[in-house]
């Protein structure tokens, strides 16, 4: 005798494209700032504060956050969390360089927790790909990141 | 320079982070979320009375520290998990150590913490020594 669910599944978003239709350069300029924003020196061999891995994948995705959150069903104005980012590095991201970003949504899990109530765990991943050359699939990408949010489901607490 | 298990890293500090550096995040990450800007929105969302830090931010802070220790070296992997929120106003420090080596690769555990409410933000990472 199986008992019925407490709540209802997490929409099925695995395998959602996120690859992008731009390319993002950092700028010298934009890294100086950047840089500076968090109390070091740009480097002098040309590249980029590591940092710029979240920030390059995130601006150049194919969907924005609020466009991520849509396709999970859940509202933007409802306060997505990150749990973790993690980022596999194969090259340094290099100031002036053209990149272009691939990607998926790997999973959207709903789960209850204590402190949470219902929530939607969304991971997802990007990558970033010399925009001179390589495909968006993954093989010459430079570097490789997952991204955990956490969606609070208020309506169903 | 040689490197052994157990081996502090030498911490990173932020004596205080900056609200005026979160309006610059916001232009770099092309989201305007106002719990990064306006304190009134975030007493309004039941989230604290300061602004509130960019997760990425945090991030910084943590390669910051992994940078320094290692001169020349470079982040080869790097995994973070966010457990608490950073404020403006907050100081905060990234500290760790090393947990291995193996040949011209290290690894650590880090955490990045605020005074007076401890670790917002734990992790680890790899970095490849550059001879």
């Amino acid at each position: 005798m199986s008992e019925e669910p407490e709540f209802p599944p997490a929409p099925q978003v695995a395998g959602t494209s996120l690859d992008g239709t731009k390319t993002f350069t950092v700028s010298a300029d934009e890294n100086e700032r950047l840089c500076r924003s968090v109390g070091v020196a740009p480097a002098a061999d040309g590249s980029a504060h590591p940092v710029w891995y979240y920030v390059a994948t995130q601006v150049a995705m194919g969907k924005t956050v609020a466009g991520v959150c849509e396709t999970c069903e859940f509202d933007v104005e409802d306060g997505p969390m990150m749990g973790s980012s993690g980022v596999r590095f194969s090259a340094p991201i290099m100031v002036g360089q053209p990149y272009k970003v691939g990607g998926e949504i790997l999973s959207l899990v709903r789960k209850k927790s204590r402190k949470l109530g219902v929530m939607d765990v969304l991971t997802y991943r990007l990558r970033l790909i010399p925009a001179d050359g390589g495909a968006v699939g993954g093989g010459d990408a430079i570097l490789e990141t997952d991204n955990v949010w956490v969606l609070p489901r208020k309506e169903l607490a | 320079m040689t490197y052994a298990v157990g081996d502090a890293i030498a911490p990173f500090t932020i004596k205080t982070v900056s609200p005026d550096a979160m309006k610059d995040w916001a232009v770099f990450l092309a989201d305007p979320n106002p719990i990064h800007l306006d304190v009134e929105v975030v007493k309004a969302k039941g989230l604290g009375d300061r602004v509130i830090n960019q997760g990425p931010i945090n991030v910084a802070y943590m390669m910051n520290m992994l940078m320094a220790a290692f001169p020349g070296g470079t982040i080869e992997a790097m995994d973070s998990r966010f457990l608490d929120n950073v404020y403006g106003g907050d100081k905060a420090v990234a500290s760790g150590r090393i947990t291995a080596v193996d040949g011209d690769r290290v690894e650590c555990e880090f955490s990045l913490d605020v005074e007076g409410r401890g670790t917002v933000n734990a992790g680890t990472a790899t970095i490849r020594i550059n001879a």
